[in-house]
């Protein structure tokens, strides 16, 4: 009795037993930021535009993505080190993988990522007119090589609002649309949204050059 | 003592024995097959090729029922556990592919075939080295069309331990070069495969043919419309984007051999069921038809697949589990054309918003395009005989206006004891059982047993058959401007039921719209689509497009005792509750990333655009 008692003693000491060098410390160091044009956050489709994040000094690399919310701003968190942060192609500002940026992340590393937009959207603003929402901005060309392929006002009833989620979209006409002047896009506020106490809204420009809009950052819109 | 002597007399003169056979101790393996042995018995020979037949690279193709829902015109209506193919998003790494290791076994097998084989003749073995260089250059098409110009490794790659692994490394070919190796491989073993011309499974002349068809035709569409696009896709090296340039080149490649198998009289379109629709079915479910130009087969207790199993009808299912798992979208049955030459859209509610009201239940399918009966189960028709019970519910009619009710369970009568919810649903939101209101027959099987997973099913895959040639040589001489581009479209109308003559004016929209219908669940839809760079425009990701959200059709029966529409029909489109996010397919898209562990072994590899 006495020695099974010792037995299964062993056994479970055995099982509580832990071993302290197989694992490393989860990362807790932050570097996080906002992606933007003089200044100003771009906004994005949600879980669409991404950076890449490299470390040097190793044998093999692969690379780790921080996806960019829809206001623009993104967050990751990794180990203490210097970091190689690269802009991806596909997203609604010019393409320069070659082009990365180096940060040195201490603890907590706050890195703004200016990127050159092929459009911007300014002095953007909503009216609720009677069972309407209309929005007047103007549209900027900041690179030559593109045209304006579309221009959207979109109504949603998320914060993540945009050209796959929405529960309203609009085009507008593009000769109506004049580079640099004021323009206006109206939207019949959908059935299924009109009993609401809020709706988002916000307008978003797509060049020819890419399939992702430039987006206005996304505005709530109250209806009572 | 004396004892011991007769023992170390005994010991001692076993070492005294020898023979005189070497032969005895030099034996041939018996459980290893030496390289001389292969390499000179033409039975061996065929079965290493069989594995290799066996192992021709498809993305979604050869009876893949997961795959064909997520980029073919359906949804996933299977098992609940695996809806995420309603609900996800084409990947950087989709479509991925980079078989090298059977790169290697081709180009070792070619090596091989040269420094071993002895006894047997000169033509057969030409022979069998061409089917492996078909089978090379279909591997490289497979990767050209997933991945853009790759390594073009010809040889075996052989490390030589010097520490140094640069001769390994072989940076990626442009593009076109890729496309034009496929050329002139395929040119230089077309005639040496014609040993195998009756044959339907083994590469021959015309499987040759077929695969330059296919292969300069894609070519061709990249030239042109990838330098289309507001922002052409490409890589400084050219590894990425064709010269528009050579568009004329390919289309004309691609015309020629697509005319060279047209020609021949070897192979006809199928056409030999009275009844369009079913002839559409039987063209492919039937074996040996004359319009299958290369098939991999199966055969049951051999090799089975179980397409049957996974996508039969509910009812006729003879298994307990599975079936229904493919759920074709109501934008295909529209795609199909009225035979008065209209557009397909569904007439079910008219301009006021107000239901129209059948008589029959598959009225609403009326005078339709044959192909549409062939390629999908829709309501009032049958499948092995069997009438299909597809109804979604009742419509009742209350206080001005329908109310749709369905029952709780398949096959329920309602309270005035018509039927309420067919045995064959659809049902929303419900595992094994039609989400859309739509089931496929195009490639299911209607053996006995086919729908086991017992026996299973064993009718082939079409690699490539006529009607798919027809449809190239279209494309290639529209593209060349030839005035008798659409007498190929209207051959194959003619064989969907439609009048001599059908399309008097030849558009873009028209052919894209006819290898929609035609090639549906072929694995066409995708690389088409890619090809002719209006993915990202077709799976736009947005909530409101036709064709990036799968939408059903649910037929209801009308309740409206006493009153002339009682008894009839009404469809109500729906969107299936289960479909979750619209497909999205991005630029990104139009080209797979490669690995990061290929690109760190090989610095020479550059990256694919937008990865």
């Amino acid at each position: 009795m006495k020695k099974s008692i010792l037995f299964i003693i062993c056994i479970c000491s055995l099982v509580f037993t832990g071993c302290g060098y197989d694992n490393y410390d989860e990362p807790e160091s932050t570097l996080s930021g906002k992606i933007v044009y003089e200044g100003n956050p771009v906004g994005v489709r949600t879980n669409a535009v991404r950076l890449d994040i490299w470390q040097d000094g190793y044998a093999v690399k692969k690379s780790f993505t921080a996806y960019i919310a829809h206001d623009g701003t993104y967050s990751v968190t990794l180990f203490d080190g210097q970091y190689k942060v690269v802009r991806r192609g596909g997203a609604p500002w010019e393409d320069q993988p070659n082009d990365t940026i180096i940060v040195n992340v201490k603890n907590k590393a706050v890195v703004d990522i200016p990127v050159k937009p092929y459009f911007i959207i300014k002095n953007e603003s909503f009216q609720k007119g009677s069972g309407t929402i209309t929005a007047k901005f103007t549209i900027d060309k900041i690179l030559a090589s593109a045209n304006v392929a579309e221009v959207r006002l979109y109504l949603g009833k998320s914060i993540l609002t945009d050209q796959n989620k929405n529960e309203k979209a609009v085009s507008a006409t593009l000769s109506t649309i004049t580079i640099g002047q004021e323009a206006t896009l109206a939207a019949e506020i959908p059935a299924n949204l009109v009993g609401q106490d809020y709706l988002f809204a916000r307008v978003g420009v797509r060049s020819t050059v890419s399939s992702e809009f430039y987006y206005t950052q996304i505005q709530k819109i109250s209806l009572k | 003592m004396k004892y011991l002597f007769i023992k170390i007399s005994i010991f001692v003169s076993l070492f005294f024995v020898s023979c005189n056979h070497d032969s005895w101790l030099e034996r041939d393996p018996q459980n290893i097959i030496t390289d001389e042995q292969l390499w000179n018995d033409p039975k061996l020979i065929k079965s290493i090729l069989a594995n290799y037949y066996d192992r021709l690279p498809s993305l979604h193709g050869v009876f893949n029922t997961g795959g064909m829902s997520e980029l073919d015109d359906a949804m996933w209506s299977g098992h609940h556990d695996q809806n995420g193919r309603n609900d996800f998003q084409y990947g950087d790494d989709y479509g991925r592919y980079w078989d090298y290791g059977f790169i290697r076994d081709l180009n070792l097998a070619l090596e091989n075939i040269d420094k071993y084989s002895v006894s047997i003749d000169e033509g057969q073995k030409n022979l069998f080295k061409s089917e492996l260089r078909y089978i090379r250059a279909s591997v490289y098409f497979e990767l050209v069309k997933r991945m853009g110009g790759v390594p073009l490794v010809t040889k075996q790659l052989i490390y030589d331990f010097s520490g140094d692994p640069t001769p390994l490394q072989v940076a990626r070919s442009k593009e076109y070069e890729v496309y034009d190796f496929i050329y002139t491989e395929l040119e230089e073993i077309k005639s040496l495969l014609a040993d195998n011309n009756d044959s339907q499974t083994r590469a021959n002349t015309y499987t040759a043919l077929a695969l330059e068809s296919r292969a300069m035709l894609y070519a061709a569409s990249i030239a042109k419309y990838n330098n289309l696009m507001a922002s052409p896709i490409t890589t400084p090296g050219g590894e990425i984007g064709i010269p528009a340039d050579k568009a004329n080149d390919y289309y004309t490649k691609s015309l020629n051999a697509s005319k060279a198998i047209i020609s021949d009289s070897r192979y006809k379109l199928y056409n030999e069921n009275a009844d369009k629709g079913a002839n559409f079915y039987d063209m492919l479910n039937k074996k040996g038809s004359s319009e299958v130009i290369f098939a991999k087969d199966f055969k049951v207790s051999l090799k089975i697949h179980f397409f049957a199993y996974d996508n039969i009808v509910k009812s006729i299912t003879e298994d307990n589990e599975g079936s229904s798992t493919l759920s074709p979208s109501l934008s295909l049955v529209e795609s199909f054309d009225y035979l008065d030459g209209s557009k397909g859209t569904i007439h079910n509610k008219d301009a006021k918003g107000n239901y129209t009201i059948y008589d029959n239940i598959s009225d609403v399918f009326k005078n339709k395009d044959a192909r549409l009966y062939g390629t999908v189960v829709y309501a009032g028709t049958s499948f092995k005989g069997t009438p299909v019970n597809i109804q979604a519910g009742v419509a009742v009619w209350e206080n001005g206006s329908y109310r749709l009710s369905v029952s709780p369970n398949l096959g329920a009568k309602y309270t005035d004891n018509g039927l309420w919810t067919g045995f064959d649903g659809p049902v929303d939101n419900e595992q094994f059982v039609s989400n859309t209101g739509f089931y496929l027959r195009k490639l299911v099987s209607d053996a006995s047993a086919a729908s086991t997973r017992g026996t299973a099913a064993e009718n082939w895959w079409p690699w490539f058959r006529l009607g798919e040639i027809y449809l190239n040589a279209a494309e290639a001489a529209f593209e060349l401007q030839q005035a008798d581009a659409k007498n190929y479209i209207n051959t194959l109308r003619v064989r969907a039921g439609f009048p001599e003559n059908s399309i008097t004016t030849l558009t873009t929209d028209i052919i894209r719209n006819e290898r929609r219908v035609e090639l549906a669940f072929e694995d066409h839809r995708y690389f088409d689509l890619k090809r002719w760079r209006i993915a990202h425009e077709v799976w736009n990701g947005s909530d409101t497009s036709e064709d990036a959200v799968v939408h059903g059709l649910y037929p209801y029966r009308i309740v409206n005792p006493g009153h002339e529409d009682n008894n009839k029909y009404v469809f109500e489109k729906i969107r299936p509750n289960r479909f979750k996010r619209a497909r999205f397919f991005r630029m990104a898209n139009y080209y797979s990333s490669i690995d990061q562990n290929v690109l760190n072994n090989n610095p020479k590899l550059v990256k694919n655009p937008f990865h």
